[in-house]
């Protein structure tokens, strides 16, 4: 049982805050079982919690079949990407292209827009 | 060719080895912690200043950000003198908004030749770091704009208050390192009640980094 020095310094304890809470009338508790007065404990971080994402992965997720969709409000025409033709209706993959953009290759991870069928086919369901 | 596409590449690069870690889950939309509204700016004389600011969308997760996001032209094809705006749900993009008159913004002056380089990826990565909570002291942030000068772009980063300069500069630090502005390039905070009082010299900053 040894933890390298690196690991220890890294690692340096850290006192877990605690935080009491005087509940004095049964209105005081929370709705849901899961969840304890004064906030739900386990999602609590020091601090106060937080969704955080790392830049990374909000890249990936441009990828998702979700992100390419319409946006579920209407678009200025002047702001729609490749405007300067009529305005559109989108159907399926038939996403409005950009401009002068070349054709993406299929390892182009991230910015694969303009999905071809192809590529619907690879998600492990 | 598209700058854009350009500089998407080599991001690519730099990330790569983080990227291959990284096991996405499709199925679901991911919560944000705040609700983000895209506001657009277009100058027309006929109406006030207010009026010309257009509220577009509003998103609460990644995909829909996506979806606005690869469906709206990104700013560098957008005309001279328009702005976009992100600001928190509810924070109008502007001064005089409550939760904006005691703050100020990070002010990042582009020069011309920088809207075909640097332009839609700073942008990019300032909402990134916005909507994926990025700073520290991300409770202070109110929004960010951009504009659209021929005379060279700007971008400014929005913050709920200027005196609290700890807060204030953890942000400016952070977006800086985040943009990979050189450290020979100084970006300075300016208070919006400055701004607005002293109009031409706007030379005083009030923090730098």
């Amino acid at each position: 049982m040894s933890v390298s020095p690196i690991a220890r310094q890294i690692a340096s304890p850290q006192a877990i805050p605690i935080r009491k809470v005087l509940v004095t009338d049964a209105s005081e508790l929370p709705n849901y079982y899961s969840q304890t007065p004064g906030g739900t404990l386990y999602s609590t971080t020091p601090g106060g919690t937080k969704i955080v994402y790392e830049r990374n992965f909000l890249l990936n997720l441009r990828n998702s079949p979700i992100s390419n969709t319409p946006p579920r409000c209407e678009i200025p025409e002047v702001l729609q990407r490749g405007a300067g033709s009529p305005p559109k209706k989108v159907h399926n993959n038939q996403l409005p292209k950009r401009n002068k953009i070349p054709p993406r290759s299929r390892n182009d991870s991230y910015n694969s827009r303009n999905n071809t069928e192809d590529e619907q086919f690879q998600i492990d369901l | 060719m598209s700058t854009n596409s350009l500089d998407i590449e080599s991001d690519k690069n730099d990330y790569k080895d983080d990227n291959e870690n990284i096991s996405m889950d499709y199925s679901i939309k991911h919560p944000l912690q705040n609700c983000w509204t895209l506001w657009y700016y277009e100058n027309d004389r006929n109406q006030s200043w207010e009026k010309n600011q257009r509220e577009i969308a509003s998103f609460e997760t990644i995909e829909d950000f996506w979806s606005l996001y690869n469906h709206i032209k990104p700013a560098s094809d957008l005309k001279q003198g328009t702005d976009y705006s992100l600001f928190k749900k509810g924070i109008r993009p502007m001064w005089e908004d409550d939760a904006n008159k005691r703050g100020g913004r990070w002010l990042i002056s582009l020069e011309k030749k920088q809207r075909n380089n640097d332009l839609d990826r700073y942008w990019l990565d300032i909402i990134l770091c916005l909507i994926g909570e990025a700073f520290d002291n991300s409770e202070d942030i109110c929004g960010a704009v951009v504009n659209i000068r021929y005379k060279g772009d700007k971008i400014g980063v929005w913050t709920a208050d200027a005196t609290k300069g700890a807060a204030v500069m953890e942000i400016g630090k952070k977006l800086k390192d985040r943009l990979h502005i050189p450290p020979r390039v100084t970006i300075g905070y300016e208070i919006h009640k400055d701004t607005m009082d002293k109009t031409g010299s706007s030379s005083r900053y009030s923090y730098n980094v």
